[in-house]
């Protein structure tokens, strides 16, 4: 039985370690990378429109609406780029993880006061009907992107990354 | 002695494994400190470009030039009526906006009597943020063209002529400019090459972004967002629902005892003479 676990447990290591694990690997911080890239491109277009997206969540104060509301979109296109480049793997991974329960604190807040916002994830954002809000999706959005973090918080090494060329 | 020796060959083989292993950790460190370094300041650089160049491209809160008689704090209102009327009524309303639409439809010809009897002056803000959720330019072109109308002295009829024109929410053909000057051709002395150009070069775009700023920092968040004299009256006043008689009603109530204003023509035609409500006639192919 506990034999039985162990090599259960040596089984999994090993795929885990894999080089189909790095193949793997490779392909999330690819997916996160498009999600951050696309994320924070649809935000670039119309700086009045990115600070509304924030302002509307009424958490921040008027002087820190714009500033978000502008950096926001340029920090998520700087975590695509170091993803696609496989730099520091583990941090990005880590700061992405971080931005992300940020971003599902924040649609929660917005739910449980019963304003009526866009997320405005992806571009747009602002104040919607009520019938138009979407946040049980959004946050379900948000906790699959947070499951490709973890699992690069877990297992950074990937195939064609800076990172591995870096180590080799 | 021999037993020393071998001792002495084991410890040094041990303290170079040992000084080995700590090399390789500290360039390990290393390296991950640079790396670590790297990406902190690659993000930290992204984020202070994008907000100096956002905020290089953002258009400001005060415009630079506003369409001739816009009124209020920084320009951004539209007046329509006498300005010495008693009553003002506070209207917030999008080109592209449904509501806005079946609003202007149904009151437009009584707001345009109670205007020309010099009981209201009415307070436009023309907002423009539908584009933003269905993308497209039609509320901001269509706002930018009020503005040229309002320029030239025909905002009133160009504002009608517009709402009873208007698109389905989801298409945009007020983003297509040749379809806001064909329409201006329906308001007699409007379509002269002076406002094409005013329209075509997006003249007053950065007024329109101002006046969608200044909505954005307001607490209203859905249009037609209606006020007379800064009470919500749409959908409801109260337990009142809104209609063209009750709109009647209220302004009377509110402007007893109070002198009329003096409406001018401003080149506005006059209000038709019946209340009854516009049907929706879409642009003719």
């Amino acid at each position: 039985m506990a034999s039985q676990q162990a090599d259960r447990g040596r089984a999994v290591r090993r795929a885990v370690d894999s080089p189909a694990a790095e193949w793997f690997g490779l392909a999330v911080r690819l997916g996160l990378a498009v999600v951050w890239g696309w994320a924070g491109w649809a935000k670039v277009s119309d700086p009045a429109e990115a600070a509304q997206a924030v302002r509307a969540y009424e958490i921040l104060p008027e002087a820190l609406v714009k500033p978000v509301g502008w950096g926001l979109p340029f920090l998520e296109l700087a975590l695509a780029l170091l993803l696609v480049l496989g730099l520091g793997t583990r941090i990005v991974a880590v700061i992405s993880a971080a931005l992300l329960l940020v971003f599902i604190a924040g649609i929660s807040s917005a739910w449980a006061r019963g304003i009526s916002i866009d997320c405005g994830c992806f571009g747009g954002g602002g104040a919607v009907d009520e019938s138009q809000t979407k946040y049980l999706q959004e946050i379900l959005r948000d906790s699959g992107f947070l499951l490709l973090s973890a699992w690069l918080i877990y297992r950074p090494r990937t195939k064609l990354s800076l990172d591995a060329w870096l180590a080799a | 002695m021999s037993d020393k020796n071998r001792e002495g060959k084991r410890t040094a083989r041990e303290r170079m494994a040992q000084e080995r292993a700590a090399e390789q950790a500290r360039a390990s460190r290393n390296k991950k400190l640079i790396v670590g370094g790297t990406v902190l300041a690659v993000i930290a650089a992204a984020v202070v470009i994008g907000v100096v160049v956002q905020n290089q491209r953002s258009k400001p809160e005060t415009p630079a030039a506003a369409p001739a008689g816009a009124i209020g704090d920084k320009n951004l209102v539209i007046p329509s009526g006498a300005s010495n009327a008693p009553s003002t009524l506070t209207v917030y309303e999008d080109p592209r906006c449904p509501a806005c639409g079946s609003f202007e439809r149904t009151f437009s010809p009584t707001i345009d009597q109670l205007e020309d009897a010099g009981k209201v002056v009415v307070n436009y803000h023309i907002v423009s943020f539908i584009d933003r959720s269905l993308g497209g330019n039609g509320s901001k072109y269509g706002a930018n063209a009020l503005a040229c109308a309002q320029n030239a002295g025909h905002f009133r009829d160009y504002h009608d002529v517009l709402y009873r024109n208007q698109p389905d929410e989801t298409e945009d053909s007020f983003g297509n400019k040749q379809t806001l000057i064909t329409l201006a051709k329906q308001v007699p002395g409007l379509d002269t090459p002076e406002f094409e150009n005013c329209v075509n070069s997006n003249q007053f775009g950065g007024w329109v972004s101002a006046v969608q700023q200044d909505f954005d920092k307001s607490s209203y968040k859905s249009t037609p967002t209606v006020l007379l004299n800064g009470e919500p009256i749409y959908a409801k006043k109260g337990d009142e629902q809104i209609s063209p008689e009750n709109l009647v009603k209220w302004v009377d109530q509110a402007n007893q005892g109070k002198p009329l204003g003096t409406p001018g023509s401003h080149g506005q035609s006059p209000a038709p003479s019946s209340t009854a409500a516009e049907s929706n006639t879409p642009p003719s192919p």
